[in-house]
């Protein structure tokens, strides 16, 4: 580093060097692998080759099931790059996903879902997808790798599989994070060996010392506890990009306080330690929230956490636990914060998530303990099998289908009734194919894709010798998001009064200008549009949301998939609502053909041009369709920092928040930017290289993002009141 | 049975317009004129066209659906004869792409306060409310009281913005209805008061000192105007002139901004006056001169 030998930077010093580091990274990666149109997962670029070479174990060159993995897995780190940042206080950082690695042999593949899926425009089953569960990280913080190698061998010899695959392949993994430790102490040495500024010298020693107890031993201080989370986040994301972490405050909490009281630490070196955390990586991680008693969890080190990421002021994925009993300065604090940086945590609301999540015969006690560790989602720490996030239900292809059987077909009724009956019948096939598909899933994913990570961290899979998805663990809530619903329910509105009741067009004149794509008809597009819309409250397409969502949940909830297992349906869309609108024809929203569909239970943009387009209209809009079984259905929030800045703004987002989880709502992901800068990175990105925007549930840099994914958030910008 | 009123805007999360969230309900028509109004659709008591160009498509709707013909085309460009419209609104129900809307619509109490009851969760989580505005919305009393009273039968707070320039007894015969008011006081100087907002300003002193003697809690509010008021003589006069009142709660001093401008244009009218905005230094200045009267100053 290019600064005097016996110079001390201050924490804050080293804090902006990180900063400034990700900056750079972040252009590098863009130039290299160009947009990223998720969240940061702090991998770094690298250039140079790497010496890896996968042992396939099938014939079509892949790598499937849990010892060939292992194998492989192992071998990546032991030639994985070496990263270390002398600003930071911890050592790591991941570059790219094992290679090979993934997806399922092709004789376990769901082919006979295929025409299905194309035909209700499911491109995302959940079929062989991984992580989004929640790992429960005092189980590693407890054993530390070394413990974690014993249990697996311990359980090895007490269950005495005929196949020891499962074991293997686990003790390959831990076998090589060793490895790969290592490699960092001896970097750590050598680079200490040429550091000149004697700060940074004794840094990387420290890293060394601390990272060589790691290899074996448990954490036994925070900084050790924050390594150890370091290393567990970067293989969580080389194996298919895990994200979730935990309830940090309450992970770090107990080494906070012995560190505290032997001096060994200050709240500003903890800060440090933190930020270095959250510069290795952007999983998600709680803050606050209710203990299974009800208590509130909030503790002196939640308050650091959230400064960490205040200071660092990159991407980064902490939740707010919203609840009566939260402690009201961290819940100012996190807003405070939100004003000043423009973006910050997210609101993940109990009220909603926690009774929602009771209705499944789950006691509330262990409700509470469900934690925000995902996009949108939460999951019992280390005990379900949730595969969260990653299935999606088109809601719009099936009402597409409905309204052309009904305008297609002269023997058809052409009624409200009926094309409610349509979409209906195809709205439960849809949600048939998704069950189907989970059960498919279950029955093959262990041999193909095992969690081979979580696995370390789940209560239960050591133990059996099971994968996760496999029995590993007790409970099982497979989960599936809805995306659409403003789409669908504003095209019942709009067919419903200009069809049926104004009769302005008839069921054939409306179909011939999906058809067309509206091709010369602008006004009538725009007539279609011009209609109270979901989210202007009392409307019919306000009913209609409703009704679509109660219909959409009560097809998931009222049987479980043919096999058994509990579907728990929300509202979501993550960033895909391109890449479901491409391939639907127009709809009666006035919505042309190809165009992106509804983001999850938002509102359109622009949902009213009249007086009902406020934050509050939108909460209460999306607050009424939750589905209400303790998945989400998120409300997403762009204010503009002009209007919202003076006397009042804080106290009125507080209240927002609170409203909306008494409203029963889920989770608030809040924006705070200017209009005219937004604008302005839009057109030149490179401009604004530390703008941080919460995309969705991830938040990124802006420049990041590709066009599309910025048209997203800017049109949401453009449109609020 | 609810009576009906002329509403030209309800505004929610409004957080400038009293403590704490709040929907802001503004009734259409005012008895003052002052040259600097932002909201030029307030002043009539009826609804009136607005045409904004910039979002018509040229579908001809409005031509074929007014018997006035004031929609027309005159040397290849589009006209809105406006002296032959009759606010009737129905160009503006055709029109889907926005260029015409009307400015105001009658509503019902109970409809109004549809809109209302839809925050009151936000209202009891920030102590907000419902605040009434204008125009001057005392001149539609008997819909205001009605607004007032289905309000405090919510429990929601109520405020209510006032220029004052109506007999005390409207007021009075509300206060109890009423739990914040903001009382504009524009501009001390008697002859200046005429020359901008069209009216004197006796009445409007005299209510506003009646008021100070009720056990009301009020702020007081100064638009500030470059070259009208804007010096700290006259904001000091003003302060001077409220010095004491026992139930002022704080004195503020609202920056001016053309927001308004293109409003008139919309409305076919024209915007005479086109001020500056203060700068923060003049607007210190002039809280340091209010403050040596009165206590809690904002601006």
């Amino acid at each position: 580093m290019d600064i005097p030998a016996d110079y001390i930077p201050t924490y804050n010093e080293r804090i902006e060097s990180l900063r400034r580091k990700k900056v750079q990274f972040t252009e590098r990666k863009i130039k290299t692998r160009g947009y990223f149109d998720n969240d940061d997962h702090g991998c770094i670029p690298w250039d140079e080759p790497i010496p890896f070479k996968l042992k396939p174990n099938h014939p079509s060159g892949g790598c499937y099931g849990i010892r060939c993995i292992g194998e492989n897995f192992r071998h990546w780190l032991e030639v994985h790059p070496v990263y270390i940042n002398p600003m930071s206080s911890l050592a790591g950082a991941w570059v790219c996903a094992v290679p090979g690695i993934g997806g399922w042999k092709p004789e376990d593949r769901p082919y006979h879902l295929y025409p299905l899926h194309k035909k209700y425009n499911i491109v995302y089953s959940g079929i062989g997808a991984m992580n989004h569960l929640g790992p429960d990280m005092r189980i590693g913080l407890e054993l530390g790798w070394g413990g974690l190698l014993n249990k697996i061998r311990k359980y090895r010899e007490l269950n005495r599989p005929i196949d020891t695959s499962f074991y293997d392949g686990e003790e390959d993994v831990v076998l090589g994070v060793q490895a790969w430790i290592l490699r960092h102490v001896i970097k750590a040495r050598e680079m200490a060996r040429e550091e000149k500024n004697a700060f940074l010298k004794s840094n990387l020693l420290s890293i060394a010392d601390m990272n060589e107890w790691l290899i074996d031993n448990p954490p036994r201080t925070l900084r050790e506890a924050c390594q150890f989370l370091a290393w567990f986040q970067s293989i969580d994301r080389m194996y298919h990009t895990g994200g979730a972490l935990g309830q940090l405050d309450e992970l770090l909490r107990p080494y906070y306080e012995r560190d505290i009281k032997n001096g060994l630490e200050t709240d500003e070196s903890v800060i440090w330690h933190t930020a270095s955390l959250f510069f290795n990586d952007t999983h998600y991680s709680q803050l606050g929230g209710p203990a299974p008693d009800g208590h509130d969890l909030t503790s002196p080190i939640s308050f650091l956490i959230l400064e960490a990421a205040h200071r660092l002021k990159i991407p980064c994925n902490l939740a707010i636990r919203v609840h009566d009993g939260l402690n009201p300065e961290l819940l100012r604090r996190a807003i405070t914060y939100l004003f000043e940086d423009g973006t910050g945590p997210s609101f993940s609301c109990s009220k909603g998530l926690d009774e929602g999540f009771v209705k499944n015969g789950i006691p509330i006690g262990l409700a509470r303990m469900r934690a925000k560790v995902g996009c949108n989602w939460t999951a019992l720490p280390g005990i379900e099998y949730c595969l969260q996030d990653v299935t999606r239900l088109c809601l719009v292809s099936p009402f597409l289908h409905a309204f052309h059987e009904i305008a297609e077909d002269p023997s058809e009724e052409k009624t409200m009734e009926n094309l409610w009956e349509h979409y209906k019948r195809h709205l439960s096939t849809c949600v048939d194919i998704i069950k189907q598909g989970f059960d498919w899933h279950m029955q093959h994913q262990s041999e193909n894709a095992p969690e081979i990570v979580y696995n370390l961290f789940c209560h239960g899979p050591i133990e059996r010798g099971l994968d996760v998805a496999a029995g590993g663990v007790d409970l099982i809530n497979l989960t599936c998001d809805g995306v659409g619903l403003a789409t669908v329910a504003d095209s019942f509105a709009a067919t419903e009064q200009r069809v049926v009741k104004e009769g302005r067009l008839t069921w054939e004149e409306l179909k011939h200008l999906l058809d067309t794509n509206f091709e010369g008809a602008e006004v009538q597009r725009l007539m279609l549009r011009d209609i109270p819309r979901y989210g202007s409250g009392g409307s019919r397409a306000d009913w209609w949301a409703k009704e679509i969502s109660s219909l959409y949940t009560r097809l998931m909830n009222e049987k479980p998939t043919p096999m058994g297992f509990n579907v728990i349906p929300g509202l979501f869309s993550h960033g895909v609502i391109n890449r479901l609108g491409r391939d639907l024809g127009a709809t009666p929203n006035g919505r042309f053909a190809h165009a992106p569909i509804a983001h999850s239970a938002d509102p359109d943009p622009g949902f009213s041009k009249d007086w009902g387009a406020a934050p509050t209209a939108k909460s209460n809009a999306v607050a009424y369709v939750q589905p209400g079984y303790g998945n989400s259905a998120p409300l997403q929030i762009d204010l503009d920092r002009e209007l919202i800045q003076d006397a009042g703004g804080i106290e009125a987002v507080e209240a927002l928040i609170k409203g909306h989880n008494a409203l029963g709502g889920t989770l608030v992901n809040i924006n705070i930017v200017s209009k005219e800068q937004i604008l302005e990175a839009h057109k030149d990105p490179d401009k604004y290289p530390d703008l941080v925007v919460r995309v969705t549930g991830y938040s990124g840099y802006f420049r990041s993002l590709s066009p599309e994914y910025r048209q997203q958030v800017v049109d949401r910008i453009l449109s609020r009141n | 049975m609810s009576s009906q009123g002329i509403v030209f805007n309800i505004q929610r999360f409004s957080i400038h317009d009293g403590p704490g969230i709040r929907t802001t309900v503004f009734l259409k028509g005012c008895n003052n004129r002052c040259v600097w109004c932002h909201n030029p659709e307030s002043h009539e008591k009826k609804p009136e066209l607005q045409y904004f160009p910039e979002r018509c498509i040229g579908c001809g709707q409005c031509f074929s659906i007014c018997a006035n013909s004031v929609h027309a085309m005159v040397n290849g460009a589009r006209v809105l004869k406006r002296d032959l419209c009759t606010n009737c609104g129905k160009c503006a129900e055709a029109c889907y792409s926005g260029a015409l809307e009307m400015a105001g619509r009658f509503m019902s109490a109970d409809q109004v306060m549809e809109e209302v009851i839809k925050d009151k969760v936000y209202y009891d989580n920030s102590n907000g409310g419902v605040t009434f505005s204008g125009g001057e919305p005392l001149l539609q009393k008997d819909f205001l009281k009605e607004l007032l009273f289905a309000s405090k039968s919510q429990s929601i707070h109520t405020a209510v913005q006032t220029a004052g320039n109506y007999e005390w007894s409207i007021l009075e015969s509300l206060l109890h209805l009423i739990d914040f008011i903001m009382y504009d006081l524009k501009i001390y100087d008697y002859d200046k008061h005429v020359k901008y907002t069209g009216v004197g300003n006796t009445r409007i002193l005299q209510n506003l000192k009646l008021l100070s003697e009720t056990d009301k809690v009020f702020a007081v509010r100064t638009p500030v105007i470059a070259d009208i008021n804007d010096s700290p003589e006259e904001i000091s006069k003003i302060a001077e002139t409220i010095k004491g009142f026992p139930g002022l709660l704080y004195y503020e001093l609202i920056p001016y901004h053309n927001l308004g401008a293109s409003k008139y244009r919309h409305l076919g009218k024209e915007y005479i006056y086109n001020f500056s905005a203060p700068a923060n230094e003049k607007l210190r200045l002039l809280a340091n001169a209010a403050s040596i009267h009165v206590k809690n100053v904002r601006c």
